[in-house]
């Protein structure tokens, strides 16, 4: 193999397909980098079984090829090169990497011994999805990371109506994001992707147009984006009945100016000085109270002007999780309401029935 | 010279019990009373966790290799160790120690400290309550203590091993000596009352006198102080340094310079019988952990579930019998080449349900390279808080289905199966996948 291309070509894809490598695991293979080149075609993979990143790249071929090569460093071999050409040159035990007057050889891996890709999924779903980029921002940071929990580690991905919608939880938030007027899937038909995997898409989605193309089979699902493929397992098994879990109605809704809310709470979270720390809020009818004690450490309190409707009451909430909820909401303000201090509370945008936050509070004693 | 530690007015005593776990076996088992036993595993990995007095004048020390110690005493009686009921029995020991202060410090099954300053009104003098204590320990569990009690904490510690019965080389001789004789020679002719009330070396109770710390402390290898391991004494004796004494000698700076500055003055303070740290009643239960040395390395991740199950199951009783809750989870493996490697899992809220903790425990287990060959496997609970502390507590979704995790119910079954391993011992009652033939595969719903 052997090949010349513009640094920035090669470390787009080298890094992008980087992702999906898993260094550390049991395998050392799954440490590298795949490199196949055909005609002008560079084609760059790096797996970790679960989890396939492909990224294309056009480059000057001169000899077709394959070589697996490790995906960090070659990744850091080429991030130090100046801008400018790099020369890429592989046998049967080297990579060699050459730029100005540097000259880099790499051992590479058995390329026969690299797990063979996922094919192109069988029974194939294509369309184009839109506004796929800010959904799974609201939607993934609701997934569980806990693996003894592999259900909650995945995004529902469900037709409902005539549109799509994306929901997660971790036992202790959910996330629901509508996407209206995005038929994908077919009716009734439903899919749950792990949440790492979504969060790559994003990565992907936020560096090209956002048009996704979806592929679905029976156990994997893969995502073109511009230049690169994600393919990915399926979480096989059934997600929560998640309906059942939103309230129908609210006796108590604030609404409150989105940044105001997200700074005061950045601020007060300085003194929640360990995970279990929660901070409280005191809703009154013009404004709320937010405090944040910890014996050892001290406190902080802020008031943030706010117009609420319902009985007073105080309903404290993990700090993160609350911030990690206001900052999706889309709009100036945010709409929260509350049963009572023990009740989930939900989220959602003023004027939009599109997301929901449903968040549960935290017992303090 | 001066010697009483800055915070001199209070008594501490140490109680330290002898041969512990040999002594218990000794008591549930009178066959064995009077013979030379181990405790401790038996394979070719075993380690001696503890040995009966007979045992020790054949030269068998806690620690050693088990296959050692069967060759220095090969009419040894093994037994394999059984911690519920050496904690049973050490719940007994508090018991009776909360009887003389409130004050007391456990820092393992069978050592505590015991602040007893206030008792002197109302049992007399150290000596004298050190006496009332052993004697009591008797009635109650039915073994012998030692008690050794100074002004200054880790004197007290250094002379309930004074007050330990002499190991001697003659079979079944190990004696008590009511007066004073040998080492620590220098200390032989105090002249305060604290001796002379107590009994001397190896009476079961030694008191060094206020203001005799130092005369007791100089003769002692540096060995004897508290915190001074291999490396460190490898290091004095390098600088001649052998003795208390001789340590106590050297300006602090020089110790400062080779030692490192808290150590080196940590260690001319002790050697000066400084020490002002105070006996810390409840001390925080830090971690809880149990681990396991196989006799065969293992290879495969199937034959290691049952051994980490087994070990989830008694970390989650010990949290719950101390009254707490663990958030992270951890296990330690050493492979066959003796790297060890640990990894951890913090849960969003703390538990003491065995569930939890093993799956947290197995689900890092699948992370473990067994294919490299593994020698020993631990779990270990970290992060504890106390039981319906102050902590405030994350509220959950209620998830049906698959997702759905019930704390209560389970609550519920963990408190019934301590009650029924409280009522009929640690051994009555457990998973299905620890007994019989099913010890093959083992999963957790």
């Amino acid at each position: 193999m052997k090949f010349r291309c513009e640094r920035d070509v090669l470390l787009d894809a080298v890094s992008g397909a980087g992702r999906a490598t898993s260094p550390r695991g049991s395998m050392p293979i799954l440490g590298g980098l795949r490199l196949g080149l055909q005609g002008d075609l560079l084609t760059v993979t790096g797996t970790d079984i679960d989890l396939t990143i492909s990224v294309e790249a056009t480059v000057d071929g001169k000899h077709d090829g394959l070589a697996v090569a490790p995906a960090r460093l070659t990744t850091d071999i080429v991030r130090s090169f100046d801008p400018g050409a790099v020369e890429v040159e592989a046998d049967d035990e080297d990579l060699t990497l050459m730029s100005g007057r540097s000259r880099f050889t790499v051992r590479t891996h058995q390329a026969s011994d690299f797990p063979r890709v996922a094919a192109p999924a069988k029974d194939a779903t294509v369309s184009g999805i839109s506004g796929l980029s800010e959904a799974l921002r609201q939607v993934t940071r609701a997934a569980s990371s806990d693996d003894g929990r592999p259900i909650l580690t995945g995004v529902l991905i469900a037709a409902e109506g005539a549109g799509l919608r994306l929901v997660a939880t971790d036992s202790y938030r959910l996330a629901l994001r509508d996407l209206p007027g995005v038929s994908v899937l077919g009716e009734g038909q439903k899919v749950l992707i792990p949440s790492r995997a979504l969060n790559e898409l994003q990565r992907l989605l936020s560096s090209a147009a956002d048009e996704t193309t979806l592929r679905l089979g029976d156990h994997d699902a893969s995502f073109a984006v511009g230049h690169a493929t994600l393919t990915t397992r399926l979480i096989e098994g059934d997600f929560p009945d998640y309906r059942v879990l939103i309230p129908s109605g609210y006796p108590n809704r604030l609404v409150v100016g989105r940044e105001d809310l997200l700074d005061a709470l950045r601020r007060v979270k300085l003194l929640a000085r360990d995970a279990t720390t929660p901070v409280k809020m005191a809703l009154r009818p013009n404004s709320i109270e937010l405090a944040v004690v910890t014996n050892d450490w001290g406190a902080a309190v802020e008031e943030v002007e706010a117009k609420y409707e319902g009985s007073e009451m105080t309903v404290a909430f993990n700090p993160t999780y609350l911030i990690e909820g206001v900052e999706v909401v889309t709009g100036e303000e945010v709409c929260l309401d509350t049963l009572d201090a023990l009740k989930p509370a939900v989220l959602r945008p003023v004027g939009s029935d599109d997301y929901l936050y449903l968040l549960m509070p935290v017992r303090v004693p | 010279m001066r010697v009483v530690g800055e915070a001199s007015r209070r008594w501490v005593l140490h109680v330290d019990m002898d041969a512990f776990f040999a002594a218990v076996e000794a008591l549930d088992d009178p066959t064995l009373a009077g013979r030379a036993v181990i405790v401790g595993g038996e394979g070719r990995r075993g380690v001696v966790a503890s040995c009966s007095y007979e045992a020790r004048s054949f030269g068998v020390r806690s620690a050693m290799p088990s296959v050692e110690a069967r060759r220095l005493c090969p009419e040894a009686v093994f037994v394999a160790p059984r911690h519920g009921r050496y904690a049973q029995v050490s719940r007994q020991l508090h018991e009776v120690f909360a009887g003389f202060t409130p004050l007391v410090e456990g820092i393992s099954l069978d050592e505590a400290f015991l602040d007893v300053t206030g008792a002197e009104r109302i049992y007399g003098p150290p000596a004298r309550i050190g006496r009332l204590i052993r004697r009591r320990v008797l009635e109650q569990t039915g073994l012998v203590c030692s008690v050794g009690g100074s002004r200054v904490k880790f004197v007290a510690k250094m002379a309930s091993k004074a007050a330990k019965p002499r190991v001697t080389r003659s079979f079944g001789q190990r004696s008590r000596p009511n007066e004073p004789s040998g080492a620590p020679t220098a200390f032989g002719a105090a002249g305060d009352g604290g001796v002379a009330n107590g009994g001397g070396p190896g009476s079961g109770v030694f008191i060094v006198p206020e203001g005799q710390e130092v005369a007791f402390l100089h003769p002692h290898p540096v060995e004897a102080l508290w915190g001074v391991g291999p490396a460190t004494s490898c290091r004095l004796a390098r600088m001649g340094i052998k003795t208390v004494g001789e340590l106590a000698s050297v300006p602090p700076r020089t110790l400062e310079e080779v030692l490192g500055r808290a150590h080196g003055a940590h260690l001319a303070r002790l050697a000066r019988g400084l020490d002002d740290r105070e006996v810390q009643p409840e001390r925080a239960t830090k971690s809880i952990s149990q681990e396991e040395t196989f006799s065969d390395d293992r290879f495969d991740v199937e034959g290691l579930r049952v051994p980490v199950l087994g070990m989830a199951d008694s970390v989650s009783s010990r949290v719950r019998q101390a009254g707490m809750r663990a958030r992270t989870v951890t296990i330690k493996v050493r492979y066959r080449d003796r790297t060890t490697r640990t990894r951890s899992y913090t849960l969003k809220e703390g538990t003491d349900t065995t569930s939890d903790i093993a799956r947290a425990a197995l689900a890092l287990l699948s992370e473990a390279e067994c294919e490299r060959g593994v020698r020993l496997i631990g779990v270990s609970l970290t992060n504890l808080a106390e039981q319906g502390g102050t902590e405030a507590s994350q509220l959950s979704l209620d998830l049906g289905g698959e997702a759905k995790r019930n704390p209560s119910c389970r609550d519920a079954t963990s408190a019934v199966v301590d009650e029924v391993r409280r009522r009929f011992g640690p051994e009555s009652l457990t998973t299905a996948a620890l007994v019989g033939p099913a010890r093959r595969s083992v999963g957790l719903s």
